[in-house]
């Protein structure tokens, strides 16, 4: 796990058919300490999926710094895995082989990658579906899948794109709790972005939340863990940092 | 009505048993009236054949050898189409797909000489290579180069974005990308192509042998009207259908169902 900072991170792009440059990221600077789960929320449009495209490697940055570890981001690569909203499993292969992608691009052997995909498969009590392809699963078990493919590659920084935002609502707060265990057993580097308040309190160490380009307020959620919804649901303090949270959202 | 149960319910496990019966029952009827029609008579028998003296004929030829032959030769070019076409097509077809510029540089052409169908190439093909195999083998890679190359972009450009960097995000050198996820992604789109491309492509095949042939089904056909025999004429029509039928639904369609079904890429 190593950590991630954002140094005046902007981007503007050329839209041609205007004719006119455009800002999307205005000015953005973001210390991620290794280990930390960091939640990015705002209203649509803020530019939060552009700045973890941009970490990501998809679209260049055009102003400051992205440092992984101390260094700088050139293009997408393995130190920085990836969940998208769309799963974007490969649906012509199995979920073992799915999560076993990224070892057999670093070119782990056959059985050692197997090995390995089944112990992140167990991880999300996945281990049944392992011979399974993708379209055979429901949504709530496909993004399971991505979350653990993404793991099981062992990545520096996870970045998280509005990952539970298709899957229906219990399924959502199942998700939830299991991510919430998954971060306390392993702890990675997490960026989740959301544009669901209480998502991003329950997750997160801070809350960072993004108006129009630019960093609004960062909260921190000193709330303890093991987190589960059964306990935060009623919890006054989550209430009162979801409040916190959601006012200055709205206020965006 | 329920005495009928029991024959229904003897046709129902018939046809599990054996499946080739429910692709040959439909043609009972077809054969049936095409006999009924032979033997009520208003046409002389050289001119309208019944279903034997096809079958005679089909055993007399079948006996000198000039149908396995012929089926050979015709089978034989087919599969030089589909092997130049697939060895041809989906690298073009990868790679219009994939490159932007290629594909607005090569898409309005392609699709030009994807128009110019097939034996609309044959007065110019007969001038420059004459009467013979290199224009026949011309106008079926020809035929089935097209729908293949255009499926294989269509089938590049159908893989979203995310995938590729799913694929990226987990390591993936660019080479990588190409045959784990682009091929792929594709591989379905790249079957129809085949299917169909190998579809037109026996059709313009059987039209050049009539016109440039000097063997192959086509040719026996158009052969056989010299000849004034409808029956050769009628059993080499019945062939064209059988063959095609074995090539689509017992190759073509199983390949493209296993590979797109299974994986969700194709509905039902």
């Amino acid at each position: 796990m190593k950590s991630l900072s954002l140094k005046n991170l902007a981007k503007t792009y050329f839209d041609a058919y205007k004719g006119e440059h455009v800002t999307a990221i205005r000015d953005v600077s973001l210390e991620v300490p290794a280990g930390e789960f960091v939640s990015i929320v705002g209203p649509s449009g803020c530019g939060k999926s552009t700045i973890l495209n941009m970490v990501a490697g998809f679209i260049p940055h055009s102003g400051g710094d992205i440092l992984v570890g101390g260094e700088a981001v050139k293009g997408p690569g393995p130190d920085r895995g990836v969940v998208f909203q769309s799963f974007a499993l490969f649906p012509w292969k199995t979920v073992l082989d799915n999560v076993g992608f990224g070892p057999k691009m670093r070119g782990v052997p056959k059985a050692e990658r197997d090995a390995i995909a089944r112990e992140y498969l167990a991880l999300a009590g996945l281990s049944h579906a392992a011979d399974r392809y993708p379209n055979e699963l429901s949504g709530g078990m496909q993004q399971r899948v991505g979350v653990v493919r993404a793991l099981a590659n062992q990545p520096d920084v996870l970045l998280m794109d509005e990952p539970f935002a298709s899957v229906d609502a219990q399924t959502r707060m199942t998700l939830q709790d299991e991510l919430s265990r998954i971060w306390e057993e392993r702890r990675p580097t997490v960026v989740f972005i959301t544009h669901d308040v209480p998502e991003a309190v329950f997750l997160a160490n801070r809350v960072v939340v993004l108006s129009k380009g630019k960093v609004l307020a960062e909260v921190d959620v000193p709330i303890s863990r093991p987190r589960v919804w059964d306990r935060l649901v009623a919890d006054d303090q989550f209430k009162d940092l979801s409040n916190q949270v959601l006012a200055l959202v709205r206020s965006a | 009505m329920n005495a009928l149960l029991p024959l229904w319910s003897f046709v129902v496990r018939t046809s599990v048993k054996w499946p080739v019966l429910r692709t040959l029952a439909p043609f009972v009827p077809v054969v049936a009236l095409w006999w009924a029609v032979a033997a009520w008579g208003p046409f002389p028998p050289a001119f309208f054949p019944s279903p034997p003296d096809v079958w005679t004929k089909f055993v007399t030829l079948m006996e000198k050898g000039i149908l396995p032959e012929y089926l050979g030769d015709s089978v034989g070019r087919l599969a030089i189409g589909a092997a130049v076409g697939i060895g041809l097509g989906v690298p073009l077809g990868l790679w219009v797909g994939l490159s932007k510029g290629a594909h607005r540089a090569l898409w309005p052409v392609l699709l030009f000489f994807q128009a110019i169908g097939d034996i609309a190439w044959l007065p110019i093909l007969i001038i420059w290579f004459g009467f013979g195999l290199t224009t026949m083998t011309f106008v079926i890679v020809y035929t089935v180069l097209f729908p293949v190359i255009l499926n294989t972009v269509l089938g590049v450009r159908s893989v979203r974005i995310e995938l590729h960097r799913a694929a990226q995000s987990l390591g993936a050198p660019p080479w990588r990308i190409l045959t784990e996820v682009v091929v792929p992604g594709a591989l379905p789109n790249i079957m129809t192509g085949l299917r169909n491309g190998l579809g037109y492509g026996w059709r313009a095949l059987i039209a050049a042998e009539m016109i440039v042939g000097t063997s192959g089904i086509g040719f026996l056909m158009f052969d056989a009207r010299r000849a004034g025999s409808v029956t050769e004429i009628v059993l080499g029509m019945i062939v064209l259908g059988i063959l095609w039928y074995i090539v689509d639904a017992w190759i073509l369609a199983p390949i493209e169902q296993a590979t797109g079904r299974r994986w969700g890429l194709v509905t039902q």
